[in-house]
């Protein structure tokens, strides 16, 4: 199987370039990761993060023929060749197909991703209705692969200032909790003209979502909140 | 500039001014097509008569306070320098302002 | 392309495979800034229609012309696309269309909205 895979090294100096393998596929590579791994037999130099190789980690989060998706639940069979491979867009390279993420996750850090409540904690546990459980469904199932928000325009544009997809659903993810005492706080914190409202709904998020969450609507959602909120 | 219309605000001007745009323009494009040809005596009348002529020039308001809105977006995706960005904004701000004046001023000498 | 830091990134916009949905989103923006443009036109031509019976005629010749028939079809499109993919975005506000299936539906339909506009217009004004 042929395959075109953006090479960068920052040892050697010299200018991102795209590089040609073959790959002999040997029964039971049914995924692009396990060609990936296959590849790295031929050529030990190929970087790429990996780890649950089913689709629940996200580390290995790429741009796949133009789309990104995780390589692990990618089947091979489902895919042109050359098999084109590079690293998700506008991340910046820290080698091969291997991406900074600090940023990504500093913008996740800003949306304060955890239930605040300053209240005396009750005698035994937070309740929470199964109707109230569900407000998260669609929601908490993001595993802050990226694929979202590297595939997001407005946040190609702005990247330092809009959070994008992935840092806004998991933003609607702790509005929606109803054990949170901060919505007026977290809603606040979004309305500027960059945080939030660089989102023009493309909805390439949605689009490339491995887990088929919907970040756009999520986002959605807190609008309606935000224009319920000051009404 | 960008503080003045807070995220939400613009946002919500954006679709508010987007619905009676419409409203207007399809309205005008009906009576238009309805009493085709138009003389200019009709049309003059139309648009000086004791409705149309305010809710035309709140269509312009809606118009520009919409076209408003866009630009702005685009300008804050594509334009990071500050001072070029302020300039710009700057300039789009009096530049719609001059248009405005200058359709009430049709509208209401007409 | 690189970062401050000197680090690369990848965003060649020809490598990158573009949803329906972003294409609906382009021509938005692209048709929004046409009918921006054409605004203080808009406003001239208002002015001209009013001043008098020869300042109306003028208008309509002018719009008879070639580059008049071409200019009210290319804003015949821009109209007609940006009002379509508006009234989408507006409807998806309310949680109309707001799943990926939909969306994609109704992004096709604004496009093809727009084309047939278009189309629409250019008949008529040939």
């Amino acid at each position: 199987m042929k395959f075109l895979i953006y090479r960068y090294n920052p040892e050697t100096g010299t200018k991102p370039h795209m590089q040609a393998y073959d790959v002999t596929l040997q029964h039971g590579d049914h995924m692009l990761l396990d060609a990936l791994m296959r590849l790295r037999e031929q050529d030990d130099s190929l970087a790429f993060r990996k780890s649950c190789r089913e689709g629940v980690c996200g580390s290995d989060a790429m741009n796949i023929n133009g789309r990104n998706w995780l390589a692990c639940i990618t089947p091979l069979a489902s895919l042109k060749e050359p098999v084109t491979l590079r690293p998700l867009p506008s991340f910046p390279v820290i080698r091969d197909l291997v991406v900074d993420m600090t940023r990504f996750f500093r913008h996740y850090h800003a949306i304060r991703p955890y239930v605040i409540d300053d209240e005396p904690p009750p005698e035994r546990e937070r309740l929470q209705t199964p109707a109230e459980r569900s407000e998260l469904d669609g929601l908490y199932e993001c595993i802050l692969c990226a694929c979202c928000t590297g595939f997001c325009p407005s946040y190609w544009w702005n990247p330092d200032r809009y959070l994008g997809p992935a840092a806004l659903l998991q933003a609607m993810r702790f509005i929606a909790d109803s054990r949170d005492r901060a919505t007026a706080e977290r809603l606040e914190f979004l309305d500027d003209a960059y945080r939030l409202f660089r989102c023009r709904s493309i909805m390439n998020c949605t689009e490339v979502c491995p887990k088929h969450l919907n970040p756009n609507r999520a986002i959605d959602r807190i609008r309606m909140r935000m224009l319920k909120h000051e009404i | 500039m960008t503080a003045v219309l807070t995220g939400l605000r613009a946002w919500t001007v954006q679709r508010v001014s987007a619905v009676y745009v419409l409203f207007f323009f399809l309205t005008t494009l009906v009576w238009l097509a309805v009493h085709r040809p138009v003389s200019y005596a009709q049309w003059h009348a139309w648009v000086t008569s004791g409705g149309v002529r305010p809710a035309m020039m709140l269509f312009f308001a809606a118009l520009l306070v919409h076209a408003w809105v866009g630009l702005r977006d685009v300008l804050l995706d594509y334009v990071k320098p500050l001072l070029i960005r302020a300039a710009a904004l700057g300039a789009l701000a009096l530049g719609l302002a001059g248009l405005g004046g200058w359709a009430a001023q049709i509208l209401i000498s007409a | 392309m690189t970062t401050r830091s000197g680090a690369p990134y990848f965003l060649d916009l020809f490598q990158i495979r573009f949803p329906v949905g972003a294409v609906c989103s382009i021509a938005h923006r692209i048709s929004g800034v046409i009918l921006a443009v054409s605004v203080p036109l808009l406003i001239f031509a208002l002015h001209r229609s009013l001043a008098g019976p020869e300042g109306y005629a003028t208008v309509v010749t002018t719009l008879a012309t070639v580059a008049g028939k071409a200019a009210l079809v290319l804003l015949a499109w821009a109209l007609g696309h940006h009002a379509l993919a508006g009234v989408r975005h507006i409807l998806k506000d309310m949680d109309v269309g707001a799943s990926l299936g939909s969306a994609r539906r109704t992004a096709w339909l604004a496009l093809a909205g727009g084309g047939i506009i278009a189309l629409v217009a250019a008949v008529l004004v040939l």
